[in-house]
């Protein structure tokens, strides 16, 4: 190719080559580029415009877009039609979603079982009542009534116990059998009426119920993505890659619900355009954006920004099975070297929550305590430390970071917090896809890791600082802290579980291998003539049953 | 008759492929750059980068990584020429700073790829046969990837550091600047005065430096000097693809990666290392064309 050419022209003429000359346009296109993109970018130059058609006249951004689309959401005023900005989705078979927007698709075509609200509560929803047994072991479930299907037949205990069955069967091999290991026996002991026998009390069986891929199918369906649920809306059309158009069932079981009188998902794979849709008016929600995104949108007419704590977190962990990490002051150095507000400040701009080195965060008001204090930032002290265990000239580490949300953020105002410690950190950002590849992420010995919103904290210990926990990745073992997780995880008196739960954040803060700075926040931004919108900490189960337009 | 002379009575005969003598020495090159506007600007533009990499540390008011929490987000203003970033550094100092990390890199590297590509280059050209076959249609087969490519996949199996961009840039450089001395060393090689150099016995090492690189050289600093803007590019490309110097150094293609999903809070952490990549290269581009004519025209 260009090198045959470059010869060619070099045995002919070594005086005259053209590439200069071929550069340079190419140079001031890219120059041409960058500035139209600053146009772009700066949220000032579009603002007014973009407010004007978005409030008034939705219909001019629309027409082009969908021609020929006559129940489309064009006439804002008589069609009640939302339009949701959504990454797209692959899986629709409930058993296999996972994404937010696969997960807020189900979540509107079917119905759980038992929901949670937007403040982690378990609410009823296919079952309306449910008593448990003395023993812990026992959970019948009282089912709603006139429930059907969107193929018009009716809705019975049976496929509850059908749906189950299929989730938990080794055969399929879905997520959640381990989830429903403990589960002995489901059967279906009356029309209306399920009961759960279970091998051992498990205090948080009701959560564990509510589970995102818990949405109740019609008993013996063959194809489990063919949109056949009991849920609010009905699927219309699905375009693939293009957005999923959905009405109102108008014989779903809660008078009233839904309030809309359509949904329709419209998939965007860039967070930027979804944003930009909703400040045209082409969509009235998007979720889930980057802060700087969300800011963006905080002074723009006519859109209404929202913002609600979420349990999910980054931590700095330090293995603690190798040198240094199995010298416990050298971990206390660490968090001594660590400001937690100025991280909060700085990576998360004050949204969300200030850490304190525990997973039982804020938002789990019945078992977050702040009773141990949590050391000041004190680098004379961190130091000392360091020198005690032997580290006079300092510590050297390699931190491994993925490259996804604000965590190489995280990693730079790290490594400047512990140089004044004289720990000097070399920052390695990596592909989220290296960094959890091949189990990576359990063996480097300094890492940050992500991790999600979950209703309820044991998951979070069980998981991660139980001595054989399957993502122990600080490798630690404290036999103390082990005792007391399983304590929490088994009991069934809710105050022994709180205490259990306020020792295991004091062992946490004291000597635990972990260092978790901040709680995220969810956000979103949504036309403002919309009530009811309640957001979730994991978008994709909010819920817009009772979304409606403002009279 | 030496072969000094025969070289000298070729010259003459050829005067296109060699410079002016006035051009030859560096201030030559300097006052024919500065006769043309285009690459006086370009040579300006060069320079000032090379005094602020020089001088950048006497001269940034903080650090690279100085996290000013307070002034987080910070306008362009007088305290912050260029504003800050989401984490409060401040842009200006950092844009100064990286101008050595992308200067150094791309220099060193371009150096490398140049001192390799010629000597390869030379050798190939002048022995022929199945060496030059061999190495041809190796470096075929490497100049058949997009250079970015083949940088990111090399940088995938090495791991990003400076050495290994460094390595990268020789490999993906040299064997452009190579064929470029070949197809040259090709031309010479069966002018009389390599033929006299060779019948009077000169070792091989003369033969290909004294007497056929001189030949070489312009073409040789028009190629030097345009593979040192693409290594420019090939850096600031990789920082911002992730894989080339790791944060939190201020390098500018990984600034623009840094500020690109915070441009609508912070457009200016973005705008101005973006800027100096683009000025940069324009200015290298510009003196480089301004050299070929100077080598060529006379």
């Amino acid at each position: 190719m260009s090198a045959n050419r470059q010869t060619l022209k070099g045995k002919m003429d070594t005086g005259r080559r053209k590439q200069p000359q071929a550069a340079l346009p190419l140079v001031i296109l890219l120059l041409a580029a960058l500035l139209l993109q600053a146009c772009a970018g700066g949220p000032a130059p579009t603002t007014p415009p973009a407010v004007e058609t978005g409030a008034a006249v939705p219909e001019t951004g629309n027409e082009s877009e969908q021609p020929g689309e006559a129940a489309g959401p064009t006439t804002g005023q008589e069609d009640n039609v939302f339009r949701v900005a959504m990454q797209p989705i692959v899986q629709t078979d409930p058993a296999l979603i996972s994404s937010d927007s696969e997960v807020l698709v189900a979540n509107h075509v079917y119905d759980y079982l038992v929901d949670i609200d937007p403040q982690s509560n378990l609410i009823p929803r296919l079952a309306t009542d449910w008593q448990v047994s003395d023993d812990g072991l026992t959970y019948t479930f009282q089912l709603a009534e006139g429930v059907t299907f969107h193929d018009g037949s009716p809705f019975s205990a049976e496929d509850v116990v059908w749906t189950f069955e299929r989730l938990r069967d080794p055969a399929n091999g879905f997520a959640t059998q381990s989830l429903y290991a403990n589960i002995a026996s489901i059967e279906a002991t009356g029309d209306l009426e399920v009961t759960f026998t279970l091998n051992e009390p498990n205090p948080f069986f009701l959560y564990d119920l509510s589970d995102n891929h818990a949405l109740i199918l019609k008993a013996g369906t063959a194809d489990p993505s063919g949109f056949n649920g009991t849920g609010p809306f009905m699927v219309s059309d699905y375009r693939p890659e293009d957005r999923i158009i959905m009405q109102a069932n108008p014989d779903y079981f809660i008078a009233g619900q839904p309030a809309l009188d359509g949904l329709e998902i419209i998939f965007f794979a860039d967070e930027t355009a979804a944003v930009d849709a909703l400040r045209s008016g082409q969509v009235d929600l998007a979720m889930r954006m980057s802060t700087a995104l969300f800011e963006s949108l905080m002074n723009e007419p006519g859109i209404t920004t929202v913002e609600v704590p979420t349990n999910g977190f980054d931590l700095i962990r330090l293995r603690a099975d190798t040198e240094p990490g199995n010298d416990p002051r050298v971990i206390q150095a660490l968090k001594l070297a660590t400001d937690r507000q100025a991280i909060f400040m700085l990576v998360q701009q004050g949204y969300g929550a200030v850490g304190r080195d525990s997973p039982i965060g804020p938002l789990y008001a019945s078992y977050y305590t702040e009773e141990t204090p949590l050391p000041e930032r004190d680098v004379e002290a961190a130091r000392q430390l360091l020198a005690e265990a032997g580290y006079e000239d300092g510590l050297q580490f390699d931190l491994h970071t993925p490259d996804t949300g604000n965590r190489p953020d995280l990693a730079v105002v790290i490594q400047e917090q512990w140089a004044a410690a004289g720990i000097d950190v070399n920052v390695i950002v990596e592909p989220e896809s290296v960094y959890y590849g091949d189990d990576g992420w359990l063996e480097v010995q300094l890492g940050i890791t992500g991790w999600g919103d979950r209703p309820y904290p044991q998951f979070y210990l069980d998981v991660m600082l139980a001595c054989d926990a399957i993502w122990n990745e600080a490798h630690f073992c404290d036999e103390e802290l082990d005792q007391l997780i399983q304590t929490a995880g088994t009991t069934l008196d809710e105050e022994e579980r709180a205490a259990a739960y306020a020792e295991i954040q004091r062992i946490l803060i004291e000597r635990g291998p972990v260092i978790i700075p901040y709680f995220f926040a969810q956000f979103a931004a949504i036309d403002s003539r919309y009530q009811n919108f309640e957001l979730k900490a994991f978008a994709g189960r909010t819920d817009f049953r009772e979304l409606t337009l403002a009279p | 008759m030496t072969a000094a002379d025969f070289r000298t009575l070729e010259q003459g005969q050829a005067p296109a492929a060699q410079p002016a003598a006035a051009q030859r020495t560096p201030l030559g090159l300097l006052r024919a750059l500065f006769s043309r506007p285009a690459s006086a600007a370009g040579t300006v533009i060069f320079l000032l980068f090379l005094t602020l990499a020089l001088l950048g540390p006497l001269l940034a008011p903080y650090g690279a990584n100085e996290q000013i929490a307070a002034d987080a987000r910070q306008p362009p203003s007088a305290a912050h020429p260029f504003g800050t970033d989401t984490l409060g550094r401040d842009v200006f100092s950092r844009v100064l700073l990286g101008a050595r990390d992308i200067l150094s890199l791309a220099g060193f590297g371009t150096l490398l790829a140049v001192l390799s590509g010629t000597s390869l280059g030379l050798l190939s050209g002048y022995l022929g046969g199945w060496f030059d076959e061999l190495l041809m249609r190796f470096f075929d087969s490497l100049l058949a990837m997009p250079a970015l490519l083949l940088a990111l996949m090399l940088l995938g199996a090495a791991g990003p550091s400076r050495g290994s961009i460094l390595i990268v840039i020789v490999i993906v450089y040299t064997p452009i600047v190579a064929r470029v001395v070949r197809s040259v060393v090709l031309s010479v090689k069966s002018r009389g005065f390599v033929e006299a150099a060779r019948m009077q016995g000169e070792s091989l090492g003369a033969i290909l430096f004294l007497e056929i690189l001189p030949s070489v050289l312009p073409a040789l600093a028009v190629e030097a000097a345009l593979r040192f803007s693409y290594a420019i590019f090939l850096v600031a490309s990789l920082g911002f693809l992730g894989v080339g110097v790791q944060p939190p150094n201020p390098d500018w293609g990984l600034m623009v990666k840094e500020a690109r999903s915070s441009v609508a809070q912070v457009p200016w952490a973005m705008y101005f290392p973006a800027g100096a990549i683009a000025v940069l290269v324009v200015g290298v581009n510009l003196m480089a064309d301004g050299i070929r004519r100077a080598w060529t025209e006379g």
